[in-house]
């Protein structure tokens, strides 16, 4: 196995769009085919593999049920202002 | 109140409301979510998430049903965010902020210098709280795609529209929001003492 890249710099950019699912079909298979041969590509994919779970696992939240709550009171109010104004824009003219 | 009432006009009610649920709902947590890493405070996120619901829907009745409403609102978001929060936010995210457009703005920047010495196996180790706090840690900008793309899986094309950049500016902004990541986390590493036989100078 290689232990140094000489297109490093490229290498993780084609990574990056792999698994940013931007990468061509063909892309993808010559970089999983030989990626086993090259240490710092394959150190490399198992990195930003792992940054992506970290931060799927630590970085979520959930929106608190009282701003869903909040929300649907606000918008039923403005749909209830619009069939109160709708009558009487109606009888005014 | 008058736009929402002249836009909101040209729906029934029922449809209104179902729009909102079916096409604003789903996605709450992952505004919220987005609101809060901008935002770093809870109060500010509920009310970036209630003032970009609304704003949404006040152009309800031109939203066509069956685009891709998540995209259309984590713009609108972030748009509500850059205007108004953004000006409110306290000192340092602001000169984070200004210092990651003059450092980073352009596509023809340098290549990031470095590439951190940080392996997948000290990642794995790492806590959830202290990959969060990477991430805080990070200029807005660079948080901001990084969320997107890893985490809300927006593609280069999405997220170009949500952050009204070129693409090209996408593909670079985030490579070098990453290496900004990896750093952050390999000093991190380094201070704790993580694996530190594996970080080699």
């Amino acid at each position: 196995m290689k232990t140094n890249c000489s297109h490093q710099s490229d290498c993780l950019k084609l990574i990056q769009r792999i698994l940013d699912k931007e990468a061509t079909a063909e892309e993808e298979s010559t970089f999983l085919a030989n990626k086993d041969q090259c240490l710092p590509c394959k150190e490399g994919h198992e990195l930003e593999l792992a940054l992506r779970k970290a931060l799927k696992s630590s970085c979520h939240s959930k929106c608190p049920s009282s701003l869903i709550d909040s929300l649907r009171l606000k918008i039923s109010s403005i749909l209830l202002l619009i069939l109160l104004l709708i009558p009487l824009f109606c009888w005014f003219i | 109140m008058s736009t929402e009432t002249s836009s909101a006009i040209a729906l029934t009610e029922s449809q209104s409301r179902s729009l909102f649920e079916k096409e604003f709902v789903p996605h709450l947590d992952a505004m919220y979510n987005f609101a809060l890493r901008l935002t770093n405070d809870e109060d500010d996120a509920h009310d970036l998430v209630q003032d970009t619901c609304m704003r949404a829907f006040r152009f309800i009745g031109s939203f066509e049903p069956g685009t891709y409403a998540k995209a259309w609102l984590f713009r609108i978001l972030k748009n509500n965010f850059i205007n108004d929060y953004r000006k409110k936010s306290r000192g340092p995210s602001k000169v984070e902020f200004e210092w990651v457009e003059q450092s980073f703005a352009g596509d023809d920047d340098p290549e990031p210098a470095f590439q951190a010495d940080l392996k997948a196996e000290t990642v794995n180790e790492m806590l959830g709280d202290e990959i969060t706090t990477a991430i805080q840690a990070l200029p807005v900008d660079f948080r901001m795609i990084i969320i997107l793309c890893d985490l809300e899986e927006f593609s280069y094309e999405e997220m170009a529209k949500i952050l009204n950049i070129p693409i090209g500016t996408v593909r670079s902004r985030l490579h070098r929001a990453r290496a900004f990541l990896k750093e952050t986390l390999a000093s991190y590493a380094e201070k704790k003492g993580y694996k530190t036989d594996m970080l080699s100078a």
